[in-house]
């Protein structure tokens, strides 16, 4: 049951009031025709005055605060002013149309340089910690980090190569829209069922604005119907609900529409200037980032994005000097929030492009030049930023590179020079990797640990709680197989029960590749306490030692079975091991604890695409891909393929179709949030069964349960980078912006002559 | 407006307004929540049903134009505890991720394979292309219909 | 200001819902409602122009319970089609693919099967959208539109159905009532292309061509230009150059340059500059022109 399918008796239907105007001060707001309609109406002017962040994830010297529930200096088209609740979503429509507002319009900006220039700030103030600040030239948070001496490293080079890069606005179009159904309670609290990745965080941050006790604030855990990222932060339904709710005193749903959702929140758009250089025989000697992040109105995660981003792009491959200077710049758009990657899909796509170009003239091979200078297994790697550095345990990045390009026949790809005729066809590559989790061996600033709870029924089955969401990717069913190998009892006797913030101990949230790797360990570490008091109490039954006991798995009776191994008579089941321990009142055997991942090792993938470009019509057609993955030890075969095939799905997406350009007139999205003009792949857009290989590369990760990474980002990061690659390689024709369109590709083709 | 339709094999009396969509009535007015809004404007499917054994998008069919009609929804599909065999290819074939699209996809497939119980991966493709997914890529569904079209063949 | 009155969800107005039995009663709710009323047909494009507030009829007439409005009728001049009647049906009709192919292939490319079970000929032309696949086709078939209200009917050219501004020549008490549609004379090949930017979207440009061959010489040349002008047109000058000409290569190539030479793209259009529908359309057009040669080749051995 997903949110947006809950409803309870008595609920109301809202509806938000959003600013039609980019960048505007409201004077004046009437909403006594709403209220005459029976709605219960909630405005600016009567919420908490809490300045937030939505996201939860870092620690306060991390987290930049500038959101308001509704807000009456709307600073994007779709930024929530009031809202409404009533009987039937159609009053709740009539009552909001009956609203009038007055406003004063400011200048907007949409575009970062413009946005930097100009008169009226979007914001004046944020909040950091206690601390209020002033922001300068629109920019919300900078950072500023050199390693080496990076003149010098360039003196070294004999090739350098700088380029200019900019992605798209991307949307992440999950299934389904940002919903919140709220319940007021008898006590004062509230019960909220919504789209979340996080159900603590979402309990911390109601507390935090409506200062409802913790306790009595309860989030359920409900099926997701995607989301990639767009819900790690608390979506605006779900404040504004509790608003409604607390005020009306009834349950309220509020369930955006897809044109709202598409208003709602995007990926972050970023302008890179990105600078290598080389020895000629290949081995890179310093890079320069400089890294301008278009944020929309609001920071959700810019900060700690700055972090990453340079944490991506300086774990790809060795780099002796570096330096990076990153701003993150408002404007007056939809709020940029992470989007499957984080950052990575944007710095892999520029990087992976350059690697190519810089490889072209070296006179080297790309492959070969990637091979010569990836960081791998015991390298300093430091994907999640600059406070989360490790080493790698365990790489696979030449299995998939080799073996990949076996498959693909890399060395005898096609020269773009030779190609004539309507259609051409290219091969390219990339490669990259996401983190699994943000763990480390010490605090950084970033939260991340999860828990879990376990116990042992009566009959011998097992009761698995954790508050960790599952997207659909198998994680829960990871994690019980986890239990199940290490408890040797069969996967069907694992149950997964429901979860609520007040039945659960607190886990961050599902985003960062951290389902199986941090959640797969949490369980782990509850399943082996319970091993040790499952041996305890088996102990005092056989009258043997704790330590000396062996378990297997009885597949008969479908039961754990511990046993003095070799002598007769002397073993027990589960199941009589639980009821033992109730009928003799020793205790229920059963564990709750947290868990810290103590690194968040890179999984890498390696994508060998081949394309077919129509030059008659700019279109591009994958023709073959051919897909590595070093995961650690696959817990779930088919499950992770599935990563990997929407992880491909996603990034040819994002390299050929998605962008959400803005009317300079009005400052609306051009598509006014209608996804008829914001298309995905369909079925038959992608390329056949058989044309797609997926293979696993045979590694352990020695930190993982079980040997296991994730897998989640690390499957979209490098698809915008082979996409290009395989689109140059066609046409000899590199692109600097994303996406590469039709439009593009016959402009460039008429400019080079072709 | 008084109206009957004859939902998932049962007749249903109802008095909606002419603004009421089918697939508000049946998430709302009968708790058939399989059927989604994902868009609104026939965009990605979610919200298929079968009306007349057709497959189409009820977020863009009016209630009142149902009258008389037969109208199947995913619910309609299982027997009992014994699922549609679509709907176990889709569990077996992992072409599940977050299960939004499903109910959508699980209805169009099986209007599929009503009329064309051999489709090959090319046939398949075209006749799904109105359904979106985000999460799979297709690459399992695909897979799933295959299976399910076998299975059906026993 | 339209952002707080779009809903998608549901349908943010009410109506007055009017089911006609038949077209005598159709045209007198149209009489009486005119400009208040929309046609309700498919409704896949009504019920979201709705949604946007595009329209916001105080009528709606549902015509599908009018029998004879959906029909496919061979004649001995040519075919009747019904307005009402379903782009799938056409789709999958056996005579429509067989003495009409162009027509099917059409229909094949709009949307998705589930919009195709719903959506009808008559409501893909009243739409009035200049990318609508089945004006294209229609274009090059010479077809007729009759359109009915009380005063009578009228019969009227395709070429002539749209006004150039948008909208179709239908005014608010008429309603289109069915198509014809000549037999296409013997030997006759032809091709129907659409790029969109993915396979379940709309034109971005499309290109309909008939061609028949007496010996290798271009007999009779039809091609219709579609999403590269307020609405599809036949692009004559294309055709008379290609007439009575030897089949070559080069004649292709250059009555596809004309059409290309033709579009007239409107600036506030979003989907594409004017430059990506000339080049396209370019291509789409040798597409099309190839394909239809190469059936007329086959159909005359």
């Amino acid at each position: 049951m997903f949110a947006s399918d809950f409803s309870l008796p008595t609920m109301l239907h809202a509806r938000v009031l959003k600013s039609p105007y980019p960048h505007a001060r409201v004077k004046s707001i009437d909403v006594l025709g709403a209220e005459e309609l029976g709605a219960t109406v909630v405005t600016f002017k009567e919420i908490p005055q809490v300045r937030y962040c939505p996201r939860l994830v870092s620690v306060p010297s991390a987290t930049y605060k500038d959101w308001l529930v509704l807000t009456g200096k709307p600073k994007y088209v779709g930024e929530p002013i009031a809202a409404v609740a009533a009987e039937t979503e159609e009053l709740a429509q009539r009552a909001l149309e009956s609203i009038e507002v007055e406003y004063e319009r400011l200048e907007a900006a949409f575009d970062a340089e413009d946005s930097m220039g100009m008169k009226d700030l979007i914001h004046e103030e944020i909040e950091l910690e206690d601390e209020v600040l002033k922001v300068e030239k629109n920019i919300g948070c900078t950072l500023e980090i050199t390693e080496g001496d990076v003149e010098e490293g360039f003196r070294e080079a004999d090739v350098i190569i700088e380029r200019t890069y900019r992605t798209n606005r991307r949307y992440h179009n999950q299934l389904e829209t940002k919903t919140a159904v709220v319940r007021p309670e008898p006590d004062g609290g509230v019960t909220i069922w919504s789209t979340t990745q996080t159900i603590h965080n979402s309990r911390l941050l109601i507390h935090d604005i409506f200062g409802i006790p913790v306790g009595k604030i309860r989030v359920v855990k409900v099926a997701l119907g995607g989301s990639f990222g767009s819900s790690i932060h608390v979506n605006p339904p779900v404040p504004i609900a509790v608003a409604l709710a607390l005020k009306s005193r009834r349950p309220v749903r509020l369930s955006y529409t897809r044109e709202e959702d598409h208003h709602d929140h995007c990926s972050y758009q970023m302008v890179f200037k990105l600078r290598l250089g080389a020895k000629e025989d290949g081995t890179l000697t310093a890079g320069h980032l400089d890294a301008v992040l278009d944020i929309g109105a609001h920071q959700i995660q810019a900060y700690p994005l700055l972090g990453c981003v340079v944490g991506w792009w300086v774990s790809l491959y060795k780099l002796p000097a570096k330096s990076y200077v990153g701003k993150a710049v408002y404007t007056n758009k939809v709020p940029s929030c992470a989007f499957r990657g984080y950052g990575n899909p944007q710095i892999t796509w520029a990087v992976e492009t350059l690697m190519d170009e810089l490889a072209e003239k070296l006179g080297i091979d790309s492959l070969d030049f990637r091979l010569k200078n990836y960081i791998g297994e015991g390298d300093l790697f430091w994907g999640q930023g600059p406070t989360v550095k490790s080493i790698i345990q365990s790489c696979g990045v030449e299995e998939i590179l080799q073996r990949g390009a076996e498959m693909i026949d890399w060395y005898n790809r096609p020269k773009p020079e030779e190609q004539t005729g309507r259609y051409r066809r290219g091969i390219g590559m990339g490669r990259g990797y996401h983190t699994s989790s943000a763990g480390a061996p010490v605090p950084s600033s970033i939260v991340d640990f999860g828990g879990a709870s376990l116990k042992l029924n009566e009959d011998g089955t097992l009761d698995y709680v954790t508050a960790l969401m599952d997207h659909g990717c198998g994680t829960l069913e990871a994690h019980a197989k986890i239990i199940a190998e290490e408890l040797f009892v069969p996967l069907e006797k694992v149950n997964i029960i429901s979860a609520d913030t007040s039945t659960t101990i607190y886990d961050v949230c599902t985003h960062a590749s951290r389902g199986v790797y941090s959640g797969g360990g949490a369980a782990l570490k509850v399943a082996k306490q319970v091993e040790e008091k499952i041996r305890e109490y088996a102990a005092r039954m056989l009258d043997a030692y704790p330590h000396a006991l062996k378990i297997y798995c009885d597949e008969e009776r479908g039961q754990g079975v511990v046993t003095a191994e070799g002598i007769e008579d002397r073993s027990v089941t589960y199941e009589e091991i639980a009821t033992t321990a109730r009928h003799k009142n020793w205790g229920m055997i059963a564990s709750v604890d947290s868990y810290r991942q103590p690194s968040c090792p890179p999984h890498f993938t390696g994508y060998f695409v081949e394309v077919e470009v129509d030059t008659w019509t700019g279109k591009v057609r994958l023709e073959r891909v051919i897909a590595g993955a070093d995961i650690g030890t696959v817990i779930n075969p088919d499950l992770a393929a599935g990563q990997i095939h929407g992880g491909l799905a996603m990034g040819w997406s994002m390299t050929t179709l998605e962008d959400t350009p803005y009317d300079p007139l009005d400052g609306d999205l051009k598509n006014r949030g209608f996804i008829n003009n914001y298309k995905i792949p369909s079925t038959q857009d992608l390329l056949d069964l058989n044309d797609l290989t997926v293979f696993f590369a045979d590694t352990y990760e020695p930190t993982g349960p079980f040997g296991a990474k994730g897998i989640g980002e690390g499957a979209l990061n490098p698809v915008a980078g082979s996409v290009a690659n395989a689109i140059q390689n066609a046409l000899g024709i590199r692109f600097y912006e994303l996406p590469i369109t039709p439009i593009k590709i016959l402009k460039a083709l008429e400019q080079k002559g072709g | 407006m008084n109206i009957e339709v004859t939902v998932n094999g049962q007749r249903r009396r109802f008095d909606v307004e002419p603004n009421t969509l089918l697939l508000n009535l049946l998430r709302d007015g009968l708790y058939l929540k399989g059927a989604k809004y994902g868009c609104g404007i026939g965009e990605c499917g979610a919200c298929t049903v079968h009306m007349d054994g057709e497959a189409v998008l009820s977020c863009m069919i009016l209630a009142v134009e149902a009258d008389g009609r037969r109208v199947d929804t995913i619910e309609g599909l299982a027997d009992g505890d014994e699922l549609d065999p679509i709907q176990e290819a889709f569990i077996e074939e992992g072409a599940i991720q977050c299960g939004f699209c499903t109910p959508g996809f699980i209805m169009t497939a099986r209007a599929l394979l009503n009329e064309n119980p051999d489709p090959s991966e090319v046939e398949i493709r075209e006749y799904l292309k109105g359904n979106m997914c985000r999460c799979t890529g297709y690459v399992n569904i695909v897979r799933a219909v295959q299976a399910a079209a076998r299975k059906l063949r026993k | 200001m339209e952002i707080n009155r779009f809903n998608s969800h549901i349908i943010p107005i009410r109506f007055d819902y009017h089911a006609p039995k038949s077209l005598e009663e159709a045209v007198r709710l149209l009489e009486e409602y005119g400009e208040e009323a929309q046609i309700l047909a498919g409704g896949t494009d009504l019920i979201p122009k709705i949604k946007q507030r595009i329209l916001e009829p105080k009528h709606v007439i549902n015509l599908k319970v009018i029998p004879e409005l959906a029909c496919i009728k061979e004649t001995s001049d040519g075919f009747k089609i019904g307005a009402l009647t379903k782009l799938r049906t056409i789709e999958l009709s056996p005579l429509i693919n067989e003495k009409l192919p162009v027509l099917g292939e059409a229909a094949r490319v709009i949307g998705s099967v589930q919009i195709r079970n719903r959506g009808t000929i008559g409501g893909n032309l009243c739409n009035a959208s200049p990318c609508a696949d089945m004006a294209t086709a229609l274009m090059v078939l010479d077809a007729i539109a009759r359109v009915d209200s009380v005063e009578g009917t009228r019969e009227v050219p395709i070429g002539k159905f749209f006004d150039g501004r948008g909208q179709t020549i239908v005014v608010p008490n008429e309603v289109l009532h069915e198509l014809t549609v000549p037999h296409l004379p013997e030997g006759t090949g032809s091709a129907f292309v659409k790029v969109g930017w993915t396979t379940f979207d709309i034109a971005t440009v499309n290109v309909a061509v008939t061609l028949k061959l007496d010996d290798e010489k271009v007999a009779d040349c039809r091609i219709a230009l579609g999403a590269c002008s307020p609405a599809p047109f036949r692009v004559r000058r294309s055709e008379e150059a290609l007439k009575g000409k030897k089949l070559t290569d080069e004649a292709l190539e250059e009555a596809a340059q004309i059409v290309s030479e033709h579009i007239e793209p409107r600036e506030r259009w979003r989907r594409a500059p004017p430059e990506y529908r000339r080049k396209t359309s370019k291509g789409l057009a040798l597409e099309a022109l190839t394909e239809a040669a190469g059936g007329a080749r086959r159909l005359t051995k």
